[in-house]
């Protein structure tokens, strides 16, 4: 049938289907810049402007569009002949701010934020988060985007924006305090704690505080914010995305996945589903070959077992993989599904990790070729002991021990962009791989023998990517589009639904966490030991790395003589959980943070005062480092930089810590059920993976003085490529815009291990600082000789697009290029350089909680998170903000709210983002950052990590304030009101079951 | 699986009425927050989707006859920016106002909410201590049925298929009358949706209760009113006592199942505190009416 409608202003008419979602049909006409990340109207990604109202394009048919008027984001700047990459306002507004990192999100949110202001030029705070709630953001954490829509408003109303002063050339600049002193501490400027609301006019500044500890070498392009080089093309919705794209011919892939948690397949008949007109490739297990591995993507050798095929005779959880078919149409695919015949053996199934270990549980993989279980009888995925010094001992010597366990539970990364991916043969048969991956290198590498294809003929790019965390450092889908593309010849797509990205992708590793703690009375510490028993569900991706971070840092931040780690990673018949931004860290912090203020107040110290004594200091050693690399030996590490001591004084002032002690902070009369409550945490992480992780990059010099600078690096969202040409741009004394970054495709690109383990600015930044270094002594070198005449290079500079010598005169790179392209002993300027590193500088942070328990009904709320970080040298303040501000939200949904749940039969219950349950911009907290910054002698300008330190203090942080407000320590994750008020009820609480 | 459907867009009301009398298997469709999911995920009764959305009929919100009379494609935006409403149903403003988000609040109707009739359907509360009616045509005629007695069961309410939902209306509150609504559920870092309650209570000239009603969503497979709860309350004045009970009352009142969400105690408490918390802000508000 057809509709007719104003799509941006111009009349269309589509042929749509009765059944046709309006998002579908807008898709198919071209308009990319409409994403989806849910199709039930939970995420908001797939927002228009519909009749001047916004709404989700995929709760209604296009049927119902007829004679409407819709804007999309194409529709808000239009690329016009002469005019392409001008800007709304508010596209504007969010490229300055930095509200954009993967950009998924961002047509919907710059819609909305249009719809507002249409209708509300002067908008409140509130008025904007509110308008926002309805698209979710995984990344941003809502600061910025809010900000953005708060400086738009003033600037469209006439007012000056203050958020961001204009310096002399043009960029924007946040406010720096001088080195050296610690400024004093003061409210956030602009940000009004509960109750007032700040007036319209007042822009909040809410740019990261920085405090520069130690003096540092003079910059012009790091350590300052640059806007983000894919920002623009975000904005516009450009379709940038692997699923932006229709290849002709291309197919439509589906997955079947099992409604059984423990079944053998004892028949399948896919004969109707090969029948079904339109319907290309049914593929089971009987069709494809039976090639053992590992799906996670980890560097070679992946870290064992090999527990997994592409497709198996044998189901182990609810959602895993039974068939796929490629059809003509997602719906016949969808149509094919239904038409496949499985009957199931059921087997008996098992949920508990302590219940899968015992004797007579089932046995979850008892094929015969799975390498690498300890002991695959016991479902014992790995046995894991590594000591430093006798822990007994220690624990005998200690004035006080104190064991407790704490229970950690399964959350996702829900990265908005599904996972994703078209697969195809290029002209030279080679198969082309397009996916929204973080580790394309891996990928390649980990898809040759299941495909069975050589290296060579496999190539992987990564377009951009809506979000990761983690979830795509793994290999979830290419092999089975690649088969398909091999069944048919044809280009595939394939994506999994939300359901999917719940039930048959990753998670994080659900824990128990024993801690046993010995102390003395002066507030020493003698030993720590810590067991951990770990649920690895059905799969082992992911479990001994993992885990190993777990131990890790659970024995990291404190320094104790002796320390042990004990961990079973035990299967059960669930989703494999994988990587999750954090890894293995915010379980093991949250259990130490939590064990270690338990241990600080049973020998009556103050938590702060007690952690104090005893964390880590510059030149320290890590002991644990050497025993426990990533799954095997590791490497004798030492602190070099710490600004804990600074990020937790900065922090308690912000955090207003001295309240703590103020009784009738804690307790308002006028509302005698609430109790108020302020917690503390620190963390430490580390900056890639010593001895192992890898990077490279290479520069060439174009004939105008740009340069290309290619990495392997994968941005997904987090402003990688930014930084990286950042730290070329400064090494090259040219402006961010001369930069010409392309990431990452593996037959263009060197190498990267992919973005993970919180190693891009670290190991990739060192990588294209040592690469641009070497691009620098080849211009001096060819100026020096050819247009200075000068034979000695050594102190020149490069600056300002110039070369410089010291007596003053200067040439244009753009000469340099020309002449030494086609001029002089022509040649090509260019480098490529590889790094990787002994060591894993920790980045540090301090977490503060303020929180309000209402303890009749159990309601955690929190008000405000105070963290201060130190990530060395912040390459780019905007962009390592934005991680900070992105990551405390994420931890707090792993507080307080998200939990994948499951019925009695290994059914997952939470299955849409309606029943796990996201932030929205409307329920967040305040969030000052701080950095603290320090000088890494080993980072690329004095650089750490930044991705994932903001995951770990959140959830001790809250459990020490709600400890604080009520007096019970809550030892399980997450915090929900139920929960909460079990405990309190338990415990007795004054007032409680009144 | 994805069947494919047959649309209809009726241009008239009589031609809607007529398309649903001959056919069984319509499925009128507004706002289709429901409909279109609920058709993704197989779970559609019929296969033909007829867009109801364009029938001036069922569009506009009036106060007449001492009644307010809103049209059953009245979206919950509309609702949220209607003064009438904010004026004379202050509960329905309040729970348009904590209903989902904007963008599902631009295409979601009172209509489909309550033809939809989940448990948790926010609306439901709110009319409920209005004393809501519902009007219900078809070809054979129009009928307004309490709201009370419209819902049934779990998406499960006297319709009959042929009919339409046309308006919901509800008597101008005496003098002396407030009431309030309140949804437990995320928001501002607190955990997640589980259970919703209103409250009205209207007085005399000397603060005695005549009339209360107690309304609460998503503590049993309808939405339902608390009837003892409400009947302890007339003849007494609001205190902390005779709150107490009405609101303990309430909290006896709830049939809830356990979910992943919280256990049926869990709900029966909370239902209980959020009731006696309501009251007691109503009462708060009456005395302050009194004194102004
Ligand atoms: C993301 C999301 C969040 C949501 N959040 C909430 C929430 O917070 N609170 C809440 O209560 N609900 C919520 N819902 C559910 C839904 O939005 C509401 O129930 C909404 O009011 C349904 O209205 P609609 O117009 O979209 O109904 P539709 O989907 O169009 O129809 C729903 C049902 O009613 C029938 N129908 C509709 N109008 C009429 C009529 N006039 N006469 C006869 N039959 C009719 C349809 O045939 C169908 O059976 C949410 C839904 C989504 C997708
Ligand atoms: S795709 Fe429409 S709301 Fe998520
Ligand atoms: S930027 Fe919002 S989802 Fe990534």
């Amino acid at each position: 049938m057809d509709v007719h409608l104003t799509i941006n202003g111009e009349a269309w008419t589509l042929d749509v289907r009765a059944g046709e979602l309006l998002l579908h049909a807008l898709r198919r006409a071209g308009f990319y810049g409409v994403k989806h990340g849910c199709e039930t109207g939970e995420c908001g990604a797939c927002a228009i402007i519909l009749n001047h109202r916004l709404v989700n394009s995929c709760t209604m048919l296009a049927a119902q569009a007829d004679g409407a008027s819709i804007i999309t984001i194409e529709g808000l700047a239009p690329d016009r002949p002469g005019a392409r990459g001008w800007l709304d306002p508010i596209q504007q507004a969010f490229i300055d701010c930095g509200a954009i990192q993967c950009g998924y999100c961002t047509p919907a949110q710059i819609l909305a934020a249009k719809a507002l202001l249409r209708e509300n030029s002067s908008p409140t705070e509130r008025e904007v988060r509110e308008a926002l709630a309805g698209v979710i953001c995984r990344c941003t954490g809502y600061v910025k985007p809010v900000q953005a829509v708060l400086r738009v408003a003033a600037l469209l109303r006439g007012e000056p924006a203050p958020a961001f002063d204009e310096t002399d050339d043009g960029t924007p600049a946040l406010p720096f305090p001088s080195t050296g002193d610690l400024p004093e501490a003061e409210e956030p400027p602009a940000f009004t704690s509960s109750g007032a609301e700040p007036t319209p006019t007042a822009i909040r500044v809410d740019a990261p505080r920085l405090i520069l500890a130690p003096p540092r070498p003079d910059t012009r392009v790091v350590n300052r914010p640059a806007i983000k080089v894919d920002a623009v093309k975000l904005a516009k919705g450009r379709p940038v995305f692997t699923d932006d794209l229709t290849l002709p011919g291309m197919l439509y892939g589906a997955l079947l996945t099992s409604p059984q948690a423990h079944a053998r397949i004892r028949t399948i008949d896919t004969a109707q589903a090969r029948a079904l007109p339109g319907v290309h490739a049914v593929l089971t297990y009987q069709d494809v070959p039976r090639v053992i591995y590992a799906s996670g993507g980890q560097s070679y050798p992946n870290p064992p077992p090999y527990d997994q095929v592409s497709l198996d005779s044998k189901v182990r959880h609810v959602g895993d993989r039974v068939a796929a078919v490629a059809a003509e149409s997602p719906e016949i695919a969808e149509e094919a599904l239904g038409l496949i015949q499985v009957e199931y053996e059921p087997l008996p199934a098992v949920f508990d990790p302590l219940e899968a270990m015992q004797e007579g549980a089932p046995v979850i993989h008892d094929e015969p070729d799975a390498v690498g279980i300890h002991d695959a009888e016991r479902n014992l995925v790995h046995d894991l002991h590594v000591a430093y010094g006798d822990v007994e001992q220690g624990l005998a010597e200690a004035d006080l021990v104190v064991e407790r366990e704490y229970r950690v539970h399964q959350v996702q990364q829900v990265h908005i962009e599904p996972h994703v991916c078209i697969t195809w043969w290029d002209e030279d048969d080679r198969l082309v791989v397009r996916s929204s991956t973080q580790v394309p290198f891996h990928t390649r590498r980990m898809l040759a023998p299941l495909v069975q294809l050589p290296i060579r003929r496999i190539r992987v790019i990564k377009p951009r990517i809506g979000g990761g965390f983690g979830g795509k450092q793994e290999m979830v889908l290419e092999d089975l589009c690649a088969h398909l593309t091999l069944a048919t010849g044809r280009p595939v797509r394939m994506e999994y639904t939300r359901e999917q990205s719940f039930a048959s992708a990753r998670s994080r590793h659900p824990q128990i966490l024993r801690y046993r703690v010995g102390a003395n009375k002066d507030g020493t510490l003698t030993a720590v030991h810590l067991h951990i028993i770990a649920d690895k569900g059905a799969y082992g991706p992911h479990g001994l790395t993992v885990q190993f971070v777990s131990g890790f840092r659970g024995l990291s931040t404190y320094r104790a003589p002796h320390l042990r780690f004990d961990c079973q990673v035990v299967y059960t018949n669930k989703p494999a959980p994988g990587a999750y931004r954090g890894y293995g860290a915010p379980q093991a912090l949250f259990a130490l943070e939590s064990v270690m203020e338990e241990t600080a107040l049973a020998l009556g110290f103050d938590p702060v005062e007690f952690k104090r004594r005893n964390w880590l200091r510059e030149g320290d050693e890590i002991t644990m480092a050497k025993a426990m690399g990533e799954g095997r030996e590791g490497f004798q590490q030492f602190v070099r930089s710490s600004g804990l001591e600074q990020c937790v004084q900065q922090g308690a002032a912000i955090a207003n810590w001295e309240r703590r002690y103020d009784p009738n902070w804690r307790f308002d009369p006028a509302r005698p059920h609430i109790r108020r409550g302020l917690g503390f945490a620190v963390a430490m992480h580390g900056s890639g993976i010593a001895g192992l992780d890898m990077g490279a990059a290479s520069i060439k010099l174009n004939d105008d003085g740009s340069f290309n600078l290619t990495v392997g690096a994968t941005d997904l969202g987090t402003g990688s490529d930014t930084i990286l040409a950042q730290i070329a741009a400064e090494v090259l004394g040219v402006p961010t815009e001369d930069i010409l970054v392309y990431s990452s495709d593996t037959d263009l690109t060197p190498f990267d291990k992919g973005a993970y383990a919180s190693s891009t600015t670290y190991i990739s930044g060192n990588a294209v600082f040592k690469a641009a270094q070497e691009v620098r002594q080849q211009i001096i070198q060819h100026a020096a000789r050819h247009l200075f005449l000068d034979p000695d290079p050594q102190q020149m500079t490069l600056e300002g697009r110039q070369v410089w010598t010291h007596d003053g005169r200067s040439v244009p790179l753009d000469q340099v290029a020309l002449h030494s392209l086609h001029q002089a002993t022509q040649h090509q300027i260019m480098a490529s350089a590889s790094h990787m590193s002994y060591e894993s500088p920790p980045p540090f942070s301090a977490q503060f909680a303020e929180l309000e328990v209402d303890i009749q009904t159990g309601q955690v709320t929190v008000q405000r998170l105070v963290i201060a970080v130190d990530c060395g040298t912040a390459i780019n303040p905007v962009t390592a903000s934005g991680q900070v501000e992105g990551g405390v939200i994420q931890a707090l949904g792993y507080t307080l709210c998200e939990e994948m749940a499951y019925d009695h039969a290994g059914r997952l219950l939470t299955t849409d983002l309606r029943s796990y349950r996201v932030f929205a911009a409307d329920e967040v907290p305040e969030m000052p950052v701080i950095l603290v910054q320090t000088y890494e002698p080993s980072g690329p300008y004095g650089a750490k990590a930044v991705g994932e330190i903001p995951k770990h203090g959140v959830a001790p942080a809250v459990a020490s304030a709600i400890f604080h407000a009520t007096g019970v320590r809550l030892r399980a994750l997450p915090f929900t009101p139920e929960r909460v008020w079990q405990r309190l009820q338990e415990a007795q609480i004054p007032g409680v079951s009144s | 699986m994805l069947p494919d459907y047959d649309s209809l867009a009726p241009a008239t009301w009589a031609e809607a009425l007529a398309a649903l009398a001959a056919q069984p298997d319509v499925v009128p469709i507004a706002g289709g927050t429901n409909v279109v999911v609920g058709m993704r995920a197989g779970e559609l009764r019929g296969r033909t989707l007829m867009d109801i959305n364009r029938l001036p009929e069922l569009h506009g919100i009036r106060v007449s006859d001492g009644h307010v009379v809103i049209g059953g494609g009245t979206t919950v935006a509309e609702l949220l920016a209607s003064p009438a409403i904010t004026e004379h149903a202050y509960p329905l403003h309040q729970a348009a106002a904590a209903f989902a988000n904007p963008l599902v609040r631009n295409r979601a109707t009172i209509g489909g909410n309550l033809v939809d009739a989940s448990p948790a359907a926010d609306t439901y509360p709110p009319l409920l201590v209005l004393d809501a009616e519902v009007e219900l045509v078809s070809l054979h005629g129009v009928r307004w049925l309490p709201l009370d007695q419209f819902v049934l069961g779990v998406n499960q309410t006297e319709r009959r298929p042929e009919e339409l939902l046309r308006s919901v209306r509800w008597p101008l509150a005496p003098e002396r009358s407030a009431g309030l609504h309140h949804k437990l559920a995320l928001r501002k870092g607190t955990a997640c949706s589980v259970m919703s309650a209103a409250v009205r209570v209207d007085t005399d000239q000397l603060g005695r209760c005549t009339a209360a009603r107690i309304a609460l969503g998503a503590v049993a497979p309808r939405p339902i009113r608390a009837h003892e709860a409400e009947q302890s309350l007339v003849g007494e004045s609001l205190t902390e006592v005779t709150i107490r009970r009405a609101a303990q009352l309430a909290g006896q009142a709830c049939r809830p199942i356990d979910d992943v969400r919280s256990s049926a105690a869990y709900r029966r408490r909370v239902a209980e505190v959020v009731v006696r918390r309501l009251l007691t802000a109503v009462d708060l508000e009456l005395k302050e009416g009194a004194q102004a």
